[in-house]
């Protein structure tokens, strides 16, 4: 199958807006006539479903949680870019262009990052007209600040809850369609298969969370915003019900998953604490702008920091990194602190974790000043840890906490299956192997507001979609399907629990799927998923019915697909045989122990396609192609 | 330091809406006082998984006290004990070995027991929907920086809008109130230039929704300021009573 | 005039209907202690300013007239009020424990007000629907504060009313929206002091007139 991104032609900058002028357009009276399903309810999913319903579509809105207001994108704390160079620090669309296409360490699409960054200044003033109140100066004006792989301040931010801020703003315009009544939505529904028509898209099978009712809905093209799959590592930065079902689901009805591992793992995050932590939190990646990482230089050193004298302090990146020291990104910082703490310097009752040291700042500045940089994050870890960062250094350690990889769309957001629109963190379009802080929100917001009310139109000019109802047998064979899976899981009644078996996946993927991954591991990781997998399927106890509430159940659904999918990120890792932004595989390093792409036979997205049960994925490629930008060796020396 | 505590649990639970609930009893036992309060309800619900029991059903989702999603009485307190923290970031160290902990859903008419711990709070996104918005579709917007804003107002605004939808203020309310949650967002958006050419429109409608959805009235006790996890602040009410009042006296809007 | 009825008819609309009954309230408290304060200058003095007060005639019958509306408003919106609200929560909690921002007055209101009318109501058939063709003013209360249980009674009511005021001033300001970060303190302040001021002022006429009858 050939893959075609159908990038427009024309030159880079020109691109978009050409494609938008060759779109075949809808009439208005004729909009009203198209049902979209919108799945998911975030920064994409919510601005997907307000603005097309603005346009006159009529959409049905479905997400997991009990209100479309509280998707994960809400927990994004530092901002969103946009090349509006207010600052006049010489920042331009090319040059956000130019640095996430770097940032992503090569393997992003040209055409998109570079549409991304020149609709980045629209959402800024959308948001505005919202009644997004980002932070501003004196003078009334918005201020930035400056973010991780940038010289140039282009982040605008609502003090550390930037995603709050823009998920509200997409909400409170997905609330007045809903009141208009062009948008119907579904809360507490979790869409469990996508039902294909004639070969298209034509809609999904979702459980009711509260009655246990799975239903069947219909509509002339399905978008998919469901977030990112790092939740497969048990253990993230994700929230609870973050999940990959709806794209793996997608992914065995054809559509091809793309670049599955490429995973980011987030340096700064506070470290797991014992065995019934049941997620991880961030902490804003700005503080290692004053805090200096360090480890003890004698492996078991368990003194208390302050009995260990500056000659047996090791700053491991300051004496590694001499240029960026604690400033390197965040790939490199994960794996130095894991290296460091596989050494047996890590410290902490569990020994995973490394000290983030605020000492010589305060010494330096002063307490005050630090406090009014960070207060509100040395107060979160106070409330987390009870350990307060002034008097003693922070432990942190890398968390696993964005998905770059996801569904293989083309330019227009369309994935293999005709009608299947991917946006925001479900998709693999922009980021590469690596993301760039700040980006994702911009991503999202891109994907909803700005790229698919142009993009579906385009399909639905030029799409044959004859009536269906959801009486047609591809309805009730899905539906009978997804209760007999349902029911499957009840009747297992085995020894374990969904949790248990979850956080067992979460260990084989962190060892050996994580932050530095080498063949035999993978190939190990591999195996042990195969058998867990078939533990699971006899082994799982899930308690409870399905005719109500039943959070056991729901969880259970989700790990079966962990399941199934994380085998595709080990294949995936296995067959990318080269290290790529957060894709770091031990035989594939410089000299420095950097990450080595192999541009002549990597430069390529890979793109997998569903094969059937028990069967190897089969693997296609998408070449990138660089007609803009020279491919360079990162160095941070 | 970490240590372990055991404690004993009084746990609201109830099948489905229409059925009675009660108290039953739990032990909790060697809990991490590093955990969070909704961390040791995971280890109450794998062990009763193992009995053969239901778990307890509660709602949670970033467990890092913003989405909103979970919330309970703790002992008689919306979100437990500590102010300024939501049930996901309360941790066990603030509770000692031996404890007693009564947990209770939260209650009010407008928010219905679906199961246990859980409640339908849909009545708080039909007052969004009657008004929480500025009406502007997507596209045609002036430049982000063509207002300027006070850094005073925005802020203002910010405070207002830090909110994240739990419903303690209703829970906490002794009159079931949602005065302050929709204060904040009249408030945010009253503030605002961008929000003032409806916002007569907007307080008029998101009061009568609110009054509609079965909601007490507020009598200024200022329970919900005290127990906001975000510590939203009762002069939006007065602001939004200032609002109503300019509406319904002054305004052309009936 | 439906926009009229929507407005007071709303959950805010009734706030503001307590608030602006409880105000006028407020006002007659002063005005009312502010008269009683003659009591101190003696019998005379207490008298002829009951005199002075009558001989404004159809005045005083507007402002009776205007603080019997006040009274219907506040008695009838608290009630409907406090039904509604007892309603609005038809499962109790099985714990309930504050988290700091009630207040014994806030707390109270329908109690302390309830209580206010049934005094209100026994404190005018006392000393305003009486026969005082051959008693004045000064003797009718004298007379009854020589009564140990009378003197306990109206000081307890006393009590009460600074209780129901030092929630009720500060709460009117906050419903009218006269809630600012620079005078809520003063206002608070104000309502603490107007209370003590209701409390202590009205609370020590009658023993006084018990420690001089």
């Amino acid at each position: 199958m050939h893959l075609d991104a159908k990038i427009p032609g024309g030159p880079l900058a020109e691109k978009w807006d050409r494609h938008k002028f060759e779109l075949k357009l809808i009439n208005p009276a004729n909009k009203r006539k198209f049902e979209i399903i919108v799945v998911g309810t975030g920064l994409a999913g919510g601005s997907a479903a307000a603005s097309l319903a603005e346009l006159g579509y009529n959409v049905k809105s479905y997400c997991i949680q009990d209100t479309p207001r509280r998707a994960h994108s809400i927990a994004a704390q530092g901002g969103i870019n946009a090349s509006k160079n207010y600052q006049n620090d010489a920042d331009s669309d090319r040059r956000l262009f130019y640095d996430t296409i770097k940032g992503g360490d090569f393997r992003a699409r040209e055409a998109n990052v570079y549409r991304l960054a020149q609709v980045s200044g629209n959402i800024i003033d959308q948001c505005v007209a919202q009644g997004v109140p980002f932070a501003r100066e004196y003078g009334g004006l918005l201020a930035n600040r400056s973010f991780g792989g940038a010289q140039v301040s282009r982040t605008f931010y609502a003090r550390g809850q930037t995603g709050q801020q823009l998920l509200l703003g997409a909400y409170s315009a997905l609330s007045r369609q809903i009141a208009a009544g062009k948008v119907q939505m579904f809360t507490r529904r979790e869409m469990v298969d996508l039902v294909l028509v004639g070969g298209q898209a034509r809609g999904i099978v979702v459980r009711n969370l509260i009655t246990g009712d799975i239903e069947t809905h219909t509509g002339d093209a399905v978008v998919l915003c469901t977030g990112g799959y790092a939740n497969v590592f048990f253990l993230s930065t994700n929230a609870m019900a973050c999940n990959v079902t709806a794209s793996y689901r997608a992914y065995m009805k054809g559509a091809m998953f793309a670049n599955p591992c490429f995973t980011q793992i987030h340096p700064t995050c506070i470290p797991v604490h014992g065995t019934y932590q049941s997620k991880l939190t961030l902490m804003s990646e700005s503080l290692r702008n004053d805090g200096r990482v360090w480890v003890p230089k004698t492996a078991g050193d368990k003194r208390s920091p302050d009995q260990i004298p500056e000659t047996e302090r090791d700053y491991f990146l300051e004496r590694k990194y001499p240029s960026f020291g604690n400033l390197v990104p965040r790939d490199v910082a994960s794996r130095n602190a894991k290296e460091q703490c596989d050494q047996g310097k890590g410290v902490g009752e569990t020994g995973l974790a490394v000290y983030l040291d605020f000492r010589d700042a305060i010494n330096r500045d002063g307490k005050d000043v630090i406090a009014q940089k960070y207060g509100n994050l040395f107060q979160m870890y106070e409330k987390i840890t009870a350990d307060n960062p002034y008097e003693k250094p922070m432990m942190i350690y890398p968390a696993v906490h964005y998905a770059m990889g996801g569904l293989w769309v083309d330019y227009n957001l369309m994935s293999t299956i005709p009608g299947l629109f991917v946006l925001g963190e479900a998709n693999f379009s922009d980021h590469g192997a690596n993301r760039l802080g700040a980006s994702a929100l911009m991503q999202g917001l891109a994907d909803g507001y700005f790229v698919i009310p142009y993009t579906i139109g385009g399909y639905f000019a030029g799409a044959k979609l004859p009536k269906v109802s959801a009486d047609q047998t591809e309805f009730t064979i899905a539906a009978k399907e997804a209760d007999i899976r349902t029911k499957r899981l009840l009747s297992i009644n085995g020894k374990r629990t969904v949790d248990d078996i979850h956080r067992e996946l979460g260990n084989i993927l962190w060892n050996y799927c994580g932050m530095a991954r080498n063949d035999a591991g993978l190939t190990k990781a591999r195996t042990l998923i195969q058998s867990l997998r078939s533990e699971f399927w006899e082994n799982v106890r899930v308690p409870g019915s399905d005719k109500d509430i039943n959070q056991s159940l729901e969880r259970a659904g989700r790990v079966a697909d962990f399941l199934e999918f994380s085998e595709l990120m080990v294949v995936d890792a296995l067959t990318r045989r080269e290290s790529c932004g957060g894709h770091f595989n031990e035989a594939f390093q410089t000299e420095e122990n950097e990450a080595r792409r192999d541009d002549e036979n990597f430069c390529h997205v890979a793109a997998w396609e569903y094969a059937g049960e028990g069967k190897d994925p089969v693997f296609h490629k998408e070449p990138l192609v660089f007609e803009n930008v020279k491919l360079t060796q990162r160095s941070y020396k | 330091m970490t240590k372990t505590i055991n404690l004993t649990l009084k746990v609201w639970r109830q099948p489905s809406t229409e059925s009675k609930g009660g108290f039953e009893t739990y032990q909790a036992s060697d809990i991490s006082t590093d955990m969070s309060f909704l961390e040791m309800l995971d280890v109450v619900n794998e062990k009763l998984t193992m009995d053969g029991k239901e778990p307890i059903a509660f709602d949670h989702d970033c467990r890092e006290g913003i989405c909103g999603q979970c919330g309970s009485v703790v002992n008689g307190r919306a979100h437990g004990p500590e102010k300024g923290t939501t049930l996901c970031q309360l941790h066990m160290r603030h509770f000692s070995d031996g404890d007693t902990i009564a947990i209770e859903p939260f209650r009010a008419r407008a928010f219905k027991v679906l199961k246990d711990l859980m409640v339908d709070r849909s009545a708080l996104d039909k007052v969004i929907q009657a008004g929480g918005y500025v009406s502007v579709n997507t596209g045609g917007t002036p430049d982000a920086n063509a207002i300027p804003i006070s850094k005073e107002i925005a802020d203002k605004a910010m405070d207002a809008a830090a909110c994240i939808g739990c419903g303690a203020c209703v829970a906490a309310c002794p009159n079931a109130s949602a005065m302050l949650f929709v204060s904040a967002k009249v408030s945010q958006l009253a503030l605002l230039p961008q929000g003032r050419p409806e916002a007569a429109r907007r307080v008029t409608a998101m009061v009568r929704t609110m009054d509609k959805m079965g909601f007490g009235n507020c009598s200024n006790e200022r329970e919900c300021e005290a127990e906001c996890p975000k510590e939203i602040s009762i002069t939006n009410i007065a602001r939004m009573n200032r609002e109503f009042f300019k509406a319904g006296f002054f305004s052309a809007t009936k | 005039m439906s926009w009229f009825v929507n407005t007071l008819g709303s959950s805010i609309g009734k706030k503001l209907m307590m608030a602006i009954s409880g105000l006028s309230f407020c006002g007659f408290l002063v005005a009312h202690l502010a008269g009683n304060l003659f009591i101190y200058g003696g019998r005379d003095a207490f008298n002829s300013y009951a005199t002075h007060l009558h001989s404004l005639g159809p005045l005083v019958t507007i402002a009776e007239l205007g603080l019997l509306t006040m009274a219907l408003i506040h008695v009838l919106t608290g009630a409907t009020l406090f039904y509604e609200n007892l309603q609005s929560r038809p499962q109790r909690y099985a714990v309930n424990k504050s988290a700091g921002g009630r207040t014994i007055g806030s707390a109270t209101m329908p109690y302390t007000g309830a209580f206010l009318l049934l005094f209100v109501i026994f404190h005018l058939l006392n000393f305003h629907f009486v026969d005082k063709t051959h008693i004045t003013i000064f003797d009718i209360v004298s007379k009854s504060f020589s009564h140990p249980a009378y003197v306990v009674f109206y000081v307890l009511a006393m009590i009460i009313a600074g209780i129901h005021v030092s929630h009720g001033l500060w709460s009117a300001f906050q419903t009218l929206g006269a809630n600012h970060p620079k005078y809520m303190p003063v206002i608070m302040m104000l309502s603490l002091v107007f209370s003590l001021i209701v409390g202590i002022g009205f609370g020590f006429l009658p023993i006084y007139i018990s420690l001089i009858a």
